[in-house]
């Protein structure tokens, strides 16, 4: 990554993780003074930036549209939320070693697929490598027979929908339509305090930021040059000597981590994770962040979920009947009026602007030694 | 026979569903040899390349590639490993990306995989110096920095240039046309190739080939046709 641009994620990372949490620590009286809620409420917004990044990558750069990553962003979810159910012990209200509603559905033992959880590192370990192997099969099963465009996005909602149905389903033992809640503590700190909550909300940020290094990497890449062939003309990129399956697949795998690892930071901030969060609606909303921001800009994702996320916050407590309304106007004004969302209109903004920005972009363009020559306007 | 060829395809049969695409055929090129395939619609010249090029398995035959590779087993990325490039009738480039970098993805490399292509490939200063010397050949080292989708359709001059473009690329290399405009064929072909029916019809100079009788035939009421097509 150019010098530039280093800068600015280290200024982003330090304005969210340094200074967010200083206003948050001062007294409630303070002017500048974030509230616990306002924090918890950004760290659940930067989880789905996460989870946007990756379904830009994807959708944005491969061309991939995937209508169900909420399943990726669900297995991470619950892998924590059974690490952090484990952890409740006797506390819970039925005070026996297992969760609450495994004694209401009157399970008698914990089911061996639960006890890895006990361990903190499995469960670090499962967040990523959980929704990596279900995208690696899914994806595998899906490129190698060639189903591409809509038919790929249809077959994903699929996914979502019965991943939704199994979920829902007490004799999975997880939880049922109620998920996993009443999370108590993680690593032994108390999950109430509101230092855990601001622990976790920087480590939120700083995924955040690893998460976007990640994929400027990637995009920046030939590997990267590749994506965006695909989504130009995948028939095109098999006959330039690359195998699509390979890197779509890469891509889908890449996309699948970043949003187990989104829903395993979301899970200890909101409390609760159920199916719900997992269904063909979430996985929709999530589809709508990403091109509400801008699709193949990684930046755009971010704002979008981070956006579209605070825009839901406020409609649903001031007016809880227009929030449904306001996505699917959204979506359809995003579609109809700007297809490349907000950071589009403002780069072609930009471009409109005179002659230093241009000198600016002249400066990245790839093959420069070449781009020098040509006479600029 | 396959000494100094280098495709060599052995009674090859395409059946789409009880249509035979391609029937029987036998064809064979040397190396560093410009051939033309002409012949008319349906004749099975598209799926002479996609037979070539891995995009359809053939029912039965075999198509021999340098001494012994049977590239009828084989993937089409990995048939464009062992070094046969297919350019399509439509002008396909990657119009998001810059001229540039369709170049840099169109390079031979020893591994287009995607964790090789996450790093900078080692002889990255080589591969360089190779796409500015592409560029330069065919032309576009000015636009170079420019969005592939922006480059406007060609003059009837840079089209006759195209001719000269293909002479200069074959002298190393083998390189299989096909091709509608008769005027385009007798400026770069040497032998030409007539199917029609999914097999070879006859086989010679252009000059031979325009006065057979058997090729005036197949085309006969078609003639105006061939040259609108293109």
């Amino acid at each position: 990554m150019p010098k530039r641009e280093w800068l600015a994620v280290l200024a982003a990372v330090i304005a969210l993780a340094v200074v967010l949490p200083a206003c948050n620590a001062l007294p409630a009286g303070s002017p500048l003074h974030v509230s616990n809620f306002t924090l918890n409420l950004f760290g659940k917004f930067l989880t789905y930036a996460i989870l946007a990044l990756g379904l830009d990558l994807l959708w944005g750069y491969a061309g991939v549209l995937s209508l169900g990553h909420g399943v990726f962003f669900g297995l991470g979810a619950y892998a924590m939320g059974m690490h952090l159910m484990l952890e409740i012990g006797t506390k819970s209200v039925y005070q026996t070693a297992l969760p609450d509603f495994m004694v209401w559905n009157r399970v008698t033992a914990l089911p061996l697929f639960w006890r890895p959880f006990y361990s903190a590192w499995f469960t670090l370990l499962a967040i990523v490598v959980v929704p990596a192997l279900a995208a690696l099969v899914f994806g595998f099963l899906a490129f190698r027979s060639r189903v591409r465009g809509v038919y790929f996005s249809i077959i994903t909602q699929a996914l979502a929908l019965s991943a939704w149905l199994v979920f829902n389903r007490n004799e999975m033992n997880l939880g049922g339509t109620n998920g996993l809640a009443d999370f108590k503590t993680i690593l032994g700190f108390s999950l109430s305090a509101p230092a855990t909550q601001r622990g976790l909300y920087v480590v939120t940020v700083l995924a955040l930021a690893a998460a976007y290094v990640l994929c400027r990497w990637i995009t920046r890449s030939r590997a990267g040059k590749v994506l965006v062939a695909i989504r130009d003309s995948e028939t095109r990129v098999l006959f330039s000597g690359y195998s699509p399956v390979q890197y779509k697949l890469f891509v889908f795998v890449v996309s699948a981590v970043l949003a187990g690892v989104a829903g395993a930071l979301y899970a200890p901030q909101v409390g609760i994770i159920t199916p719900a969060k997992i269904g063909v609606l979430p996985s929709i909303e999530m589809v709508v962040w990403v091109a509400a921001g801008g699709r193949g800009t990684l930046v755009g994702a971010m704002l979008g979920a981070f956006g579209v996320n605070w825009i839901q916050s406020w409609l649903t407590t001031s007016y809880p009947d227009l929030w449904l309304l306001f996505l699917g106007a959204l979506f359809m004004g995003v579609v109809l009026f700007i297809p490349d969302g907000v950071v589009g209109v403002a780069a072609r903004l930009a471009q409109r602007l005179p002659r230093w920005p241009a000198a600016l972009r002249h400066r990245e363009m790839p093959g420069s030694e070449a781009a020098t020559r040509t006479p600029t306007p | 026979m396959t000494g100094g060829a280098i495709i060599y395809l052995e009674d090859v049969t395409v059946d789409y569903d009880g249509f035979k695409a391609l029937s029987h055929l036998n064809f064979f090129m040397d190396r560093r040899e410009l051939r033309v395939v002409i012949g008319p619609n349906g004749a099975g010249k598209t799926t002479l390349l996609d037979v070539i090029s891995g995009r359809v398995r053939p029912a039965a035959g075999r198509v021999i590639f340098g001494h012994a590779t049977d590239v009828t087993r084989l993937r089409e990325n990995d048939i464009v490993a062992l070094g046969i490039g297919r350019k399509f009738q439509t002008p396909s480039v990657f119009v998001n990306l810059s001229v540039w970098d369709n170049v840099e993805l169109s390079l031979k490399r020893h591994s287009k995989g995607v964790f090789a292509g996450l790093w900078e490939s080692a002889d990255a200063a080589d591969e360089r110096r190779r796409i500015a010397e592409t560029l330069e050949r065919v032309g576009l080292a000015a636009k170079a920095g420019r969005q592939a989708g922006v480059l406007s359709g060609m003059t009837d001059e840079e089209t006759a240039r195209t001719g000269e473009l293909l002479m200069a690329i074959a002298a190393d290399r083998s390189v299989l046309v096909i091709e509608h405009d008769m005027e385009f064929v007798r400026q770069i072909a040497r032998t030409v190739t007539v199917l029609h029916q999914g097999t070879v019809l006859c086989e010679g100079p252009v000059a031979q080939i325009q006065n057979d009788p058997r090729v005036l035939e197949v085309y006969l009421g078609q003639r105006k046709e061939t040259h609108a097509v293109r």
